[in-house]
């Protein structure tokens, strides 16, 4: 788009520096994933994106 | 029975004026089939000419596009004849004229591809994305005229004008297909060809399912991120009931990698091809639900090397005009011998030889 950095592509180089908890958080939805309800990886999701967030403010 | 009419009471002049509550009218459905509406058109054109107001990254994702419309005009060459004026329906950023000005991918000496196509037309909704290319070299090699068409619904072109109708990826945004399709049937010429592409079935199905299970886990329900999307066994239909004749229909997938999702969406927006769809859930997608997708599409799909494949399925589908001078079917038993014979000995050959 123009000169700035969109907030999508922060989105995306932070969410990349998270590749080990993604793949937990991943694993956890995947390993039974007709059966999927609401918080069913809380935990796993909670520590990909508190490493997210750290990985986002750190720019 | 018990409503009383009061009508008598009053004067003439105000009866005229004041409509009564107490008259009984018929409901009336306005004329034509109902027309179920998914996507909303206004959005749709919107999308696209903001897509195409920044020129540079819109040429960037013309790859797809122009692939497809590649395949597309081979698919017109294999048609031994002339055709002094064809309609590019959907024409997006004139993919098709610019893959009519190259050589065939089959044999590159022969000269553009654009030989036997006299005047072509295209035309599309949205103006910015049309008049995107207007000023590069291959528009003054073929004699293209450009229409900015006022809904891409209605067509408003005179019945048997067309030599051929072509249609490059963008059928699949259209509400009423069989009106559309009908109506392209009425432009074109006796025994003049329809061939059309437009995505379907299982395009996208890896977005699709990774934001489904992402929603699913964080916020507990499903919404509407991808379209709808036609299958191959209704396009057969569909073609067939807009009254064509000799169809062929197949498919063609074409499987492009990411390195990740944000990118896919990114080009997805850039080509104008974001969610049109009238329920969608207005605004952006939460942020959470991207970071859990982008995982789970890792995980559920990703490659090896760690990019992310997305799947494309294309379905092209050839149809004719019908007129008294076509090839017809035979008539049923008239055939000479029984192909279950045929097959048979075939088989038995086959097996032969393997022998």
């Amino acid at each position: 788009m123009s000169g700035r950095t969109r907030p999508i592509d922060k989105l995306a180089t932070a969410a990349a520096k998270c590749s080990k908890e993604g793949a937990v958080y991943g694993k956890c939805i995947v390993a039974d994933y007709n059966n999927v309800y609401k918080d069913k990886c809380a935990t796993e999701f909670m520590k990909l994106k508190d490493c997210y967030l750290a990985a986002y403010k750190k720019r | 029975m018990n409503t009383i009419s009061i009508r008598a009471f009053i004067p003439p002049l105000t009866r005229r004026c004041v409509p009564l509550r107490s008259v009984r009218r018929y409901a009336v459905q306005a004329p034509g089939a109902p027309t179920l509406e998914i996507f909303s058109h206004q959005h749709k054109w919107m999308q696209k000419e903001r897509a195409a107001a920044d020129v540079e990254t819109s040429r960037s994702v013309d790859h797809l596009r122009d692939e497809v419309a590649s395949r597309l005009c081979e698919r017109l060459m294999d048609i031994n004849r002339q055709f002094p004026h064809v309609l590019d329906l959907g024409a997006n950023s004139c993919n098709i004229a610019r893959m009519l000005t190259l050589p065939s991918e089959d044999s590159p000496d022969a000269g553009p591809r654009s030989k036997r196509v006299g005047k072509l037309t295209a035309a599309d909704s949205s103006e910015t994305l049309l008049y995107r290319d207007a000023n590069l070299a291959f528009n003054n090699e073929i004699d293209i005229r450009r229409e900015v068409l006022p809904t891409s619904e209605l067509l408003p072109f005179e019945a048997n004008m067309f030599d051929a109708v072509l249609s490059s990826l963008s059928l699949h945004w259209i509400n009423d297909l069989p009106s559309v399709l009908a109506q392209v049937n009425n432009i074109l010429k006796p025994d003049a060809p329809f061939i059309g592409v437009m995505m379907g079935g299982d395009s996208l199905f890896e977005l699709r399912t990774s934001l489904q299970l992402a929603e699913q886990d964080r916020r507990g329900g499903v919404a509407t991120h991808t379209s709808p999307l036609a299958d191959v066994r209704d396009v057969g239909g569909l073609l067939q009931h807009a009254g064509f004749n000799l169809l062929t229909v197949d498919i063609d997938d074409i499987i492009i990698d990411f390195p990740d999702m944000i990118s896919l969406m990114k080009d997805l927006q850039a080509s104008g091809e974001s969610n049109a769809v009238l329920s969608r859930e207005k605004g952006a997608i939460h942020r959470d639900v991207l970071l859990a997708a982008e995982n789970i599409y890792r995980e559920l799909h990703g490659n090896e090397d760690g990019t992310l494949p997305a799947t494309f399925r294309l379905i092209y589908m050839i149809g004719w005009k019908p007129s008294p001078a076509q090839a017809k079917p035979l008539e049923r038993g008239t055939g000479m011998f029984s192909i279950k014979d045929f097959l048979e000995k075939e088989k038995k050959d086959d097996e032969g030889g393997n022998k």
